[in-house]
């Protein structure tokens, strides 16, 4: 278990940049999330942590000690591939053993057939380590088998097994999620979480699913265009984003944006409804309203649509109003029926409405006026 | 139609490439007059034959006459070089098989040259693996200034022909004294750029990922290329040991130039020559029968590699 501290990691392939200064300090034991759409840097990041990729500049210190320039062997984390990475001519026990036997075993005890001899009491300890590994992750009826002869979610489990059978400074997990079943995903999910809680190491999970992210995760990190935009609680990013695209990247159904102006006096109005909020000046603003603080409502509208499709998710509908005045349909959650090509009124709180600039940044200057 | 069609162009393959060697297995059952009138049929007729090599060299002396008449005193002369005249044609008769099969072994040491040529081909064949995976592995897992160059080289020396290079390649072992040597049938073969191809080819199906899981569980770069690519390599590392071994095996033109002469060094393709045409004329069906033991060892490799092939297929499963 560390500490992980990045400081001002920038990455360029050729004239590419793809990170520009990441800075982030990881407490120990913590389970932080690198999410973001594909191609913001999250994976080049955590091959940077690992010691797989060099970084153009900037350091990443582990319990407070830079480690540049250390290989990956040297370095003490663990790692799990999107794709596995198993070792397809090894069993399951012998793919957990590798990390303790490149590690325990010096050169001569390695060596196929001679090595078995030599090993004894090194080679009892790392048996025992695999075992203990396998029962953890339930996979010991496996132990004998191939990879290429299990399934993707138990190819998953033997994976993670090879990575907590040694004690790793911290873990990196790479989208070790994204070739399963959405099901299995669900599980391998609370597992994960599960596992983190028993074993109190540092972890460090990269995804672009931002539903993995809300539910693991102590941290989230929203990364786009090779930065970090913001990194706080999931309960914090999802109420609280300082930009749009967090705003718009986190929360499923995608949170809802309406174009707003505020007038010379900063009275702010999204069309055809004026609002109670006030801004400095004049300026054009966006509104981003969640899914769930719009309602359907008659007699305190704000804005008038016809439902153009709903979806019925068992608990609950999923309501897309098509509003004539907006460019995009608006989305809702409501426990009432609805029928698609009805007229609706929609209302909602201002004072749970996000307030972002025209750059996309948060308003924080926004305040509540009653109308005199 | 077409498929008929097909299989009779197969068909015609097969036979042109399968004739010599039928021709060969044939020869190497006949008797010298059946190969000499063509008759005899595929195994030959077996009649009893007799041996005349065997019959000059036992050629009665005076001291066999000596000996018989001892044995059987009150015999005259005639008849007893008659009773060992009989002893002497019992004696050298035999099956045609039988004869060309005991003289490809007794007329040149061929186990010997069997020996060497195992030795070479082997020999060959696990240097090519030791400089080759590497190789192969470098041009594709890692990331250097001047890969792609470096790889563009490898690809120029499959163009060169090995006999372009024979002689400076001659001159340079002559030079340091390693001519008639096992070293000068093997080092000019150590470094295959086809053989830095195909493996190059192979390690590109190889994910990524592979290599730095390995990284990532303490693998040096060494200890990846034996731990983790050659033994995911299997299939193709059999697919080059066919074409490596049979090439080595079968060479002749190399082993004829830098073994001059001691017999001792002689690959199996070199002892074939011991039956060429001498003063009592080519014993071709000895010589077969040679050609046929040399075939043998290769056939019998390729057969089993062939199952391990499709096993090593079958193991892969990386994704």
């Amino acid at each position: 278990m560390a500490t992980v501290t990045l400081r001002g990691i920038q990455k360029s392939f050729k004239d590419a940049e793809i990170l520009r200064g990441i800075d982030l300090d990881i407490a120990e034991g913590e389970f932080v999330s690198l999410v973001g759409p594909s191609g913001c840097g999250k994976s080049t990041l955590l091959r940077i942590i690992a010691g797989l990729e060099g970084a153009t500049a900037g350091e990443v210190l582990l319990d407070g000690v830079s480690v540049s320039g250390m290989r990956a062997a040297d370095r003490n984390l663990s790692m799990v591939f999107q794709s596995y990475a198993l070792y397809p001519h090894l069993t399951v026990a012998e793919n957990i053993a590798v990390p303790l036997r490149m590690r325990r075993l010096n050169r001569w005890q390695r060596l196929p057939l001679v090595g078995g001899f030599m090993g004894g009491a090194a080679a009892r300890s790392i048996a025992a380590d695999v075992q203990r590994a396998a029962e953890m992750l339930e996979i010991g009826p496996l132990l004998d088998r191939r990879p290429g002869e299990m399934s993707g979610g138990q190819r998953q489990r033997v994976a993670l097994a090879r990575a907590l059978v040694r004690d790793p400074a911290a873990f990196l997990l790479d989208e070790p999620l994204s070739n399963l079943d959405a099901k299995l995903r669900a599980h391998t999910r609370t597992e994960i979480t599960e596992l983190h809680r028993k074993l109190g190491a540092t972890f460090i999970y990269v995804t672009h699913d931002q539903v993995e992210a809300m539910t693991m995760s102590d941290r989230i990190a929203v990364m786009m265009g090779g930065e970090i935009l913001q990194c706080d609680t999931p309960a914090q990013i999802y109420a609280d984003p300082c930009d749009l695209r967090v705003a718009e990247f986190v929360g499923s159904p995608r949170i809802n944006v309406i174009p707003a102006e505020a007038d010379k006096d900063g009275r702010i109005s999204i069309p055809g409804c004026p609002l109670p909020l006030r801004h400095t000046g004049r300026a054009t603003l966006r509104l981003a309203l969640r899914p769930e603080a719009l309602f359907l409502t008659e007699s305190s509208a704000k804005l008038r649509g016809k439902v153009a499709h709903v979806e019925n998710m068992g608990h609950e509908f999923v309501v897309q109003i098509a509003v004539p005045e907006l460019p995009d349909c608006l989305v809702l959650r409501t426990s009432a029926q609805a029928v698609v090509g009805d007229a609706v009124g929609i209302g909602f709180d201002p004072g749970r409405a996000l307030i972002f600039d025209a750059m996309g940044g948060r308003c924080r200057n926004v305040t509540a006026q009653v109308f005199a | 139609m077409t498929q008929i069609l097909k299989h009779l162009v197969l068909l015609i393959g097969g036979f042109v490439v399968l004739a010599p060697f039928a021709v060969m297995l044939s020869y190497s059952l006949k008797s010298p007059s059946e190969i000499e009138t063509g008759t005899g049929g595929l195994f030959g007729a077996q009649a009893p034959m007799l041996d005349t090599m065997c019959m000059a060299r036992s050629q009665p002396d005076r001291a066999a006459m000596d000996a018989a008449r001892a044995a059987s005193p009150g015999q005259t002369d005639d008849a007893i070089m008659a009773q060992l005249e009989q002893g002497r044609e019992a004696a050298c008769t035999t099956r045609p098989a039988v004869f060309n099969y005991t003289k490809a072994f007794t007329e040149a040491p061929l186990l010997r040259y069997l020996l060497n040529g195992l030795i070479v081909t082997v020999s060959i064949f696990v240097i090519q693996v030791i400089v080759a995976l590497p190789a192969a592995y470098a041009l594709t897992k890692l990331r250097f200034w001047g890969r792609d160059a470096a790889f563009a080289l490898v690809l120029f020396c499959l163009l060169i022909p090995v006999n372009a290079v024979a002689l400076p390649l001659y001159l340079g072992l002559a030079k340091l004294g390693l001519t008639n040597s096992y070293a000068a049938l093997v080092i000019p073969w150590t470094i295959s750029a086809f053989g830095i191809f195909l493996m190059r080819q192979f390690f590109q199906s190889v994910p990524d990922d592979l290599v730095d899981a390995a990284r990532m569980d303490g693998m040096g770069e060494f200890a990846i290329v034996w731990r983790v690519m050659l033994p995911t390599a299997i299939p193709a590392l059999i697919a080059f040991a066919i074409f490596s071994i049979t090439a080595h095996w079968n060479d002749y033109f190399w082993p004829r130039i830098v073994i001059t002469g001691d017999r001792d060094l002689f690959t199996p393709p070199l002892g074939l020559r011991e039956f060429q045409a001498g003063a009592d004329g080519s014993l071709y069906g000895p010589m077969m029968a040679t050609a046929t033991i040399i075939v043998i060892p290769l056939i019998a490799a390729f057969l089993l590699a062939q199952r391990r092939f499709i096993e090593g297929i079958a193991l892969s499963g990386m994704k």
